[in-house]
């Protein structure tokens, strides 16, 4: 949020910092669910037992210097198409916590993501926790990024034949075509011919639209071979 | 806002603008410019200093999150850790100490290629890193 303080992107008349509120910090095991608190930091997250996808995806979340103050809560609100855990939510199908002062409402991930650096979090609403169910197993998280801990150039990842594709486009996109062919047995090569199809690609400074959808449709496949 | 805290372990009390940054805090009213600023936005490591023993970014904090933390700075830290003649410019070297501190105080033997890794939170634009990775896996030894 700092930066688009500094780069005058946002200009709040009112900023309340959420960090002493101990009720939003650490997790919840209920059953095969996990509730994560949303001002958990991602290094206390780091130091705890996890699914295996959120323990391998955590390490590119920003450096280490940045987890040690970033918190999940904030990375979902923030909604950056390159960030780690709106991809985790869309792919795990995770469901969101919101509050406000008339209630509780759960949402999910597929609802509550709406476009770039944009959530479903209405003004008078806070983002509580997030709960993953069903998160274990085997997966595969894949990202190219210039430098380790750096926003991906390209994402991809999969998890129980489920397949998302983030740092591509607006959001993290679900690839339901590629997922379909999963379950048809399609093989790798026509996996990634849909795959780079599929990807709604954008081009920016970093990457061309092009580009992304390449290296993208290759992750996709790299991603389901390592969950195989 | 009233804002209290503790620097390089003295402790500090003053009135602050909300919007003031942990980095500005430092640097323009404590005079402590050995932290020093290059991206302002979390990018190159530059300004990098230890908050309750835990490696952050001085210019994404804002001094008033700071209210009631121990902030270590470079200036707290050996000189030795890394030295000088493992950077040519210098500007980077601040946030690359501080870094280090933080990876070392864990005690764990990273390798080469895992230190290279963590390290890659700092930008250096002279030296290519070779000597400051050198400078840190000695520490370990």
């Amino acid at each position: 949020m700092i930066p688009l303080l500094a780069m005058r992107l946002a200009q709040p008349a009112m900023i309340v910092d959420l960090g002493r509120l101990p009720e939003l910090r650490g997790i919840r095991r209920e059953g095969s669910e996990l509730a994560i608190g949303a001002m958990t930091t991602q290094s206390q997250l780091q130091r705890l037992s996890l699914p295996g996808i959120v323990a391998a995806a955590l390490p590119h979340v920003g450096h280490f210097q940045i987890r040690s103050r970033g918190t999940v809560g904030g990375s979902l609100a923030h909604m950056d198409p390159a960030a780690e855990w709106p991809a985790l939510a869309v792919l795990l199908d995770a469901e969101l916590e919101l509050a406000a002062a008339s209630g509780r409402r759960l949402l999910r991930a597929a609802d509550f993501a709406l476009g770039p650096m944009t959530s479903a979090i209405e003004p008078n609403e806070l983002l509580v926790s997030i709960r993953l169910s069903g998160a274990d197993g085997p997966f595969g998280f894949l990202e190219v990024e210039r430098r380790p801990g750096d926003f991906a150039l390209v994402g991809a990842a999969c998890h129980r034949g489920r397949l998302v594709a983030f740092a591509t486009g607006a959001t993290a996109q679900r690839l339901p075509r590629c997922e379909a062919l999963l379950r048809e047995g399609g093989s790798p090569g026509e996996l990634q011919a849909l795959a780079e199809t599929e990807i709604e690609a954008t081009g920016d400074v970093h990457a061309s639209a092009g580009y992304r959808r390449r290296v993208g449709a290759a992750l996709v496949q790299r991603a389901v071979e390592a969950a195989a | 806002m009233r804002l209290e805290l503790t620097i390089n372990g003295i402790p500090w009390r003053g009135e602050v603008e909300p919007r003031l940054t942990l980095a500005d805090l430092l640097r323009d009213r404590l005079r402590l410019t050995g932290t020093h600023l290059g991206c302002e936005h979390g990018v190159c490591g530059a300004c990098t200093v230890l908050l309750d023993g835990e490696a952050a970014r001085s210019c994404l904090t804002l001094a008033v999150q700071a209210e009631g933390a121990a902030v270590i700075t470079v200036e707290a830290l050996p000189s030795g850790l890394i030295p000088e003649s493992a950077f040519q410019c210098g500007f980077c070297r601040a946030g690359f100490v501080v870094s280090a501190a933080a990876l070392l105080s864990d005690g764990r033997r990273r390798s080469r290629q895992e230190l290279a890794g963590e390290l890659a939170g700092n930008i250096c634009r002279c030296t290519g890193y070779e000597p400051i990775l050198e400078a840190v896996l000695r520490c370990q030894a």
